[in-house]
């Protein structure tokens, strides 16, 4: 642990040089610790909550999309009312062993059917859209680390903007390091000493942070042994580095993954069939990983899609976007099971759903209960939801 | 109130700015040729760009043996282009207009349809009507496919072109309805194209086409206005709705004069928008004449493309073979811009949003290479600091003067300051 207070020393001090955040050692001093990790998983472009949480027993359900509901025959029964889309059948071992939660029917007030709006609400937990800093940036703030969160991927989604620094994101574990050419780190580090202002200074600031994020993982990122086969997907190779990022032990407290390509609009059974089975094999061989590594006890996953999708399917066998949808979590922490009532299908709005679950609430579990933070502090309220949390 | 011009002569530094945010950058030679013009003459002379393009192109997206082949091999070419071609400005607005009308190639993936919508983009780079630049892109089989309006048929509408007329193309979230998107999708409802369908035909030219028969024919309320509307109709209302004109005003400030751009010069710039009826070229050129334009410095966070470009561009236009130019058009991707392929139809939000570890790292691998890699060009006579920062004296500047050729280079592609427009 000397490794890690001497990191937030040195980010402490660059930090308070020239962010104007006061208190941030202070903070970090007395709430860094714990070693509990929840693994976001967004998926990009609004999944049709419908066609993944199926209410087969629904005839309205049917008769809402002729050409595109999943055969009751086909769908892996978990209720006597409700079953998983087939392509999620590598996740069915989580679920026959209690650690697989579905949130039914979840939404926010007065719903925006815009993707940027909707995912920016999502992401800052603020349905009035003044918010500009993201969830899990405050959590970052909280906890007083710039390196507790990061995203797998190329671009950091606004969830993890924070107002004075930006938390990584790191496109592959091994590619995160820095190679100087011979004789420039000093000149370098001259460099950056340079007094700047505007945003010469934040990016002088994210460059000084890349160096000690990117030594920090280098360090330890060798305590990894593969405990798993993952498929050959972009999104399965992110989940095996996020496995990597927790194995390292580099205190990560929240790790983002997304997976795109939900915006069904046309042709939906093949796009969605696809994408579905792409998430269950990656997610399915990340808990098989953690399992093997013994950390499974210390991660959970929670995933959201920034809305669901209309009830009737439109004329080119796709669903336009809609309002509320399901979440889901899983993991060793999580109390399996569907948490919420389904919608009905016969009491619409415009065409959609009417959400009963604020997503809030959902987020709130996740924080009081997983990650021993104040909800109310990063929420900026209080929200009550299911308990998810085992 | 439109904006103040600038009166002054261009000096040095007022030379750089404007190449650096026109043309993504420019050498010592370039620079020097504009000090002690006026503002308006410099404006006007860089945006007198015709359609001629780089000689020697090497690559020809057509001759792509797959779909994804001849598309990256588009993106080559559109690199290219950006980097070696004699109208930086044409290609800087077609790339933010890339931005603004977004496909993408992951969706769209016939050669020919992409090729048109990026010419189409060069041809009203700087368009004197706003509202024909927005019908043709609307009407274009790249737009129909990516956003859907080719599936938009009377009794069955798609909403999906629609709503993102409104909401990212002309007036913003704010000045609509959810009627507005619905009755939109009614009137677009028989827009569709012909040929190029499927993943075999990818060489083969689609073309719009009006099908009457899966035209919603009935009457419609659209922004307050209503009858028989048409998709014609749906497009002049929504481009000459007074957000429009503040909404795309702001998008060229956010390309040219800051990521957070100031309001009342967004105002100055719609408030002309306005009264030239969307004449892009009538703002932009008092846009980059203006004092607010010059005042406005290392306000823009350089994209992964103007980066790269900027530092083809300043280090006087080394040659760089194929091969390496389809991996540089790859790293930007790497560094979150795979060009024609915004991750979603609003676009890269930019800015800061550029920025993060991995992205940095990158950058400054790509700087290495093009200064201290086996194939980097001849730095005897290094660009002055001026030409690589934009600043006479940026930050750390006696340091950066003590150094040799390349590493005052390499230095300088990785300091904040090159990373900033």
């Amino acid at each position: 642990m000397t490794n890690r207070r001497d990191f937030l020393k040195l980010s402490a001090l660059a930090v308070a040089a020239t962010s104007g955040m006061p208190g941030f050692l202070a903070r970090a001093a007395t709430q860094a610790g714990g070693p509990k990790t929840l693994v976001v998983v967004q998926l990009t472009g609004g999944n049709d909550g419908l066609n993944t949480l199926i209410p087969y027993s629904n005839g309205a359900y049917y008769a809402a999309r002729p050409n595109i509901a999943i055969p009751k025959k086909d769908v892996l029964t978990v209720t006597p009312d409700l079953g998983m889309h087939p392509a999620l059948r590598p996740l069915m071992k989580l679920w026959d062993e209690g650690h697989l939660a579905w949130m039914e029917n979840v939404g926010y007030p007065n719903p925006n059917r815009s993707h940027f709006a909707s995912m920016a609400i999502w992401h800052t937990a603020d349905p009035t859209q003044a918010e500009a800093d993201g969830w899990i940036g405050r959590i970052a703030e909280k906890i007083g680390d710039p390196f507790c969160a990061s995203n797998l991927g190329a671009a950091t989604p606004q969830a993890l903007q924070a107002s004075e620094f930006s938390l990584p994101s790191i496109d592959s574990v091994d590619n995160f390091q820095l190679k100087l050419p011979g004789g420039m780190n000093t000149p370098f580090e001259s460099l950056l000493n340079s007094p700047r202002s505007g945003e010469a200074a934040y990016l002088t600031r994210a460059t000084r942070q890349m160096l000690k994020n990117t030594a920090r993982v280098q360090e330890n990122v060798k305590k990894y042994k593969a405990g798993a086969t993952y498929p050959d997907t972009k999104f399965a190779s992110q989940l095996r580095d996020a496995a990597r990022l927790i194995a390292a032990g580099v205190g990560q407290r929240v790790i983002y993954v997304s997976l795109g390509g939900f915006d069904t609009h046309a042709g939906q059974r093949a796009e969605q069939d696809g994408l579905l089975g792409t998430l269950a094999g990656g997610l399915s061989a990340f808990q098989a990983d953690l399992e093997r590594q013994g950390l499974a006890r210390d991660v959970i996953v929670m995933g959201f899609s920034e809305f669901g999708r209309r009830v009737a399917e439109n004329g080119s066998a796709g669903t336009d976007h809609g309002k509320g949808s399901v979440m889901f979590a899983f993991g060793q922490g999580v109390k399996g099971g569907v948490h919420g009532s389904s919608p009905d299908l016969e009491d619409l709005s415009e065409g959609d759903i009417k959400y009963r679950q604020d997503f809030r609430g959902v987020y709130a579990e996740a924080l009081t209960r997983w990650l021993n933070l104040d909800a109310r502090g990063i929420l900026g309220g209080t929200f009550t939801g299911p308990r998810w949390i085992a | 109130m439109s904006l103040t011009p600038l009166s002054r002569p261009l000096t040095a530094e007022d030379a750089a700015h404007f190449l650096r945010r026109t043309a993504f950058g420019a050498t010592d030679e370039q620079i020097r040729a504009l000090v002690g013009q006026k503002a308006q003459d410099v404006a006007r002379a860089a945006l007198a760009f015709d359609q001629s393009v780089a000689p020697g192109n090497p690559f020809d997206p057509l001759q792509g043996a797959t779909p994804g082949a001849a598309l990256q091999l588009g993106r080559g070419a559109w690199l290219y282009e950006l980097a070696y071609g004699p109208h930086p400005l044409r290609e800087k607005l077609a790339l933010t207009w890339s931005n603004h009308f977004v496909i993408a190639t992951d969706k769209v993936r016939n050669v020919p349809a992409v090729a048109d919508y990026l010419n189409l983009l060069r041809r009203h780079a700087a368009t004197r009507s706003f509202e024909r630049f927005t019908l043709e892109v609307a009407q274009s089989p790249a737009m129909l496919r990516y956003l859907d309006n080719d599936q938009n048929r009377k009794g069955k509408p798609n909403e999906n072109f629609s709503r993102e007329l409104l909401e990212l193309f002309t007036t913003g979230i704010g000045a609509y309805t959810e009627n507005d998107v619905r009755e939109g999708a009614r009137a677009l409802t028989g827009w569709s194209y012909q040929g190029g369908r499927g993943n075999k035909q990818y060489l083969e030219q689609p073309r719009f086409v009006y099908q009457p028969q899966q035209h919603d024919d009935g009457k419609k309320t659209y922004l307050g206005q209503s009858g028989a509307l048409k998709g014609e109709d749906i497009v002049r209302i929504a481009t000459s709705h007074p957000a429009t004109a503040t909404f795309v005003s702001r998008k060229l400030h956010r390309a040219f004069l800051a990521d957070t751009p100031d309001d009342a010069a967004v105002r100055g710039s719609a408030e002309t928008w306005t009264r030239t009826k969307g004449d892009v070229m009538a703002v932009l050129t008092e846009l980059l004449a203006s004092e607010a334009f010059y005042a406005s410095r290392s306000r823009i966070i350089r994209s992964p493309i103007e980066f790269l470009v900027g530092g083809i561009r300043t280090l006087g236009q080394p040659k760089i073979d194929a091969r390496s130019l389809l991996n540089l058009a790859g790293t930007a991707g790497r560094m979150g811009q795979v060009l024609l392929e915004p991750d979603t139809v609003k676009g890269w939000d930019g800015g800061r949003e550029w920025i993060n570890d991995t992205t940095l790292l990158l950058r400054m691998q790509v700087a290495a290479a093009l200064t201290m890699g086996s194939k980097a060009p001849n730095l005897d006579t290094p660009p002055s600091l001026l030409a690589l920062t934009g600043q006479e004296r940026p930050a750390g500047a006696v340091l950066l003067s003590s150094l040799k050729g390349r590493q005052r280079t390499y230095l300088s592609l990785i300091s904040p300051e090159f990373q900033l427009a």
